[in-house]
């Protein structure tokens, strides 16, 4: 097992390495559109999720569906800004790639927050699902300050 | 009882000065610091613990200034102003040595501001940890001498304390109000050449904002503006930054909110979504701006 670990290491740091450089060259537009596409859909869960939190709808029972749709759509969101997809119609600022290290704390905090928010929602605890909700905006939000250009 | 008074003087500030408690005025002063949007430009980013202490860059078409120290360090900062000071500063534009302060200080916006209300924020800043933080030089363009300021603002600036319109309710004033001492003009207006904003496109957004960002419309035009947004939308906005589509709002606006709105109390949150509902809605679509950085060629392999 242990010997199998040291190769498996290596292994994956050379796929991690690979990915991106294949997925640049002709499918990097379209990787734009993507990410475009999976961050509109984290929004579609976050509106739902935010008018079930403020009692201003009355689907509740959905609340666990839309938590951990919000789970699996961010679980990693630093793989949807490769190198090279920093140009054309995007708001990323340069930052996500000039402090790489920052971009993928902030997307880990995001990560934890929506398992923190999921965990409440399962516990069915009202207190803990406002804090948890707020706290994944606070993620979202703390995100796009330092790394998307304003526009919206 | 005192923690009931406390929540009457959030809710009114204009009656803060007749509070007998130099503690509440203090408290009184923080909520105002909030509310007028100080905080994120006196603050540099990447300096959070020197709080208040400035340093923070601005990037404007008129060249980068570097927003002064206003903790209570006697040397660098406010620590030494009299009220007098203040209200001098912050409604005039006008430094303690009589030199005109550059509109990127929005006092074209703070000269809205109650007297009773600076005193307070006096109060608070006075009180705030000192920082010993020099200030650093602005980097202008060689014409832009204070004096030009001058005249400026003989041609420009409108002072005056802001007054309430007879005709339009309580609620929806003190909204007015918030709006103007939070300076949201400042960036959700367009301007022109001389860096006037322009009265007939008042918040309609423009895409030359600070940092060359783009700011949108907060009139509630349907298709262009926040039209399709409810009070609560606003209010929740404030609070958290989430725009009614999920989406969180970013970079300037991000501040904005974190340093400032989410202070405010409900009753302030619902009067500034009163009055932005009931602006005149302006037509102004903003088309998004776009990096034009071009796809480099690589070799492949």
């Amino acid at each position: 097992m242990k010997t199998g670990n040291r190769y498996l290491i290596p292994l994956g740091l050379a796929a991690a390495l690979l990915l991106p450089q294949l997925a640049v060259s002709d499918e990097s537009e379209d990787i734009i559109k993507y990410r475009q596409g999976v961050m509109k859909a984290i929004g579609g869960h976050m509106s739902a999720s935010s008018l079930i939190v403020r009692g201003k709808v009355s689907y509740k029972p959905q609340l666990q569906e839309h938590a951990k749709a919000l789970k699996i759509l961010t679980s990693d969101i630093p793989s949807l800004f490769p190198d090279d997809s920093d140009f054309g119609e995007t708001r990323a600022k340069a930052e996500v790639w000039g402090k790489r290290d920052d971009f993928v704390k902030a997307a880990d905090v995001s990560k934890q927050s929506i398992a923190d928010f999921l965990a409440a929602v399962e516990q069915g605890k009202p207190d803990a699902i406002a804090a948890g909700f707020q706290k994944v905006g606070d993620g979202c939000k703390g995100c796009h300050k330092d790394f998307r250009q304003k526009d919206d | 009882m005192r923690r009931y008074l406390l929540a009457l003087l959030l809710c009114q500030p204009g009656v803060a000065a007749s509070a007998d408690s130099q503690q509440d005025l203090i408290r009184q002063g923080e909520y105002l610091v909030r509310a007028a949007g100080c905080v994120s430009c006196h603050t540099d980013p990447d300096k959070p613990q020197n709080f208040l202490a400035g340093g923070r860059s601005l990037q404007t078409p008129f060249g980068v200034f570097y927003s002064p120290n206003i903790t209570s360090d006697k040397k660098h900062g406010v620590g030494g102003w009299s009220d007098e000071d203040f209200e001098r500063a912050l409604r005039q534009g006008v430094s303690p040595d009589g030199s005109h302060y550059y509109p990127v200080f929005p006092y074209t916006s703070y000269t809205r501001l109650k007297l009773e209300d600076v005193k307070a924020i006096a109060a608070y800043l006075r009180n705030v940890q000192p920082v010993p933080q020099a200030n650093r030089e602005h980097e202008l363009p060689w014409y832009l001498f204070r004096w030009v300021m001058l005249a400026w603002k003989w041609l420009y600036f409108q002072p005056g304390e802001f007054m309430p319109p007879a005709d339009r309710g309580e609620v929806h004033n003190r909204g007015g109000y918030l709006v103007a001492i939070g300076h949201c003009s400042e960036c959700h207006t367009p301007r022109d050449e001389m860096g006037v904003l322009d009265p007939a496109r008042y918040l309609s957004g423009t895409k030359d904002g600070p940092e060359g960002e783009s700011i949108p419309n907060i009139t509630p035009h349907r298709q262009t503006g926040i039209g399709k947004w409810d009070e609560d939308d606003v209010m929740y906005f404030l609070k958290t930054g989430a725009l009614p589509d999920g989406d969180y709002t970013g970079s300037l606006m991000a501040e904005v909110v974190d340093d400032g709105t989410r202070y405010l109390n409900e009753s302030d949150r619902k009067a500034i979504a009163t009055y932005l509902l009931a602006l005149p809605p302006v037509e102004n679509k903003l088309l998004a701006k776009k990096k034009k950085k071009k796809k480099t060629v690589k070799d492949e392999w």
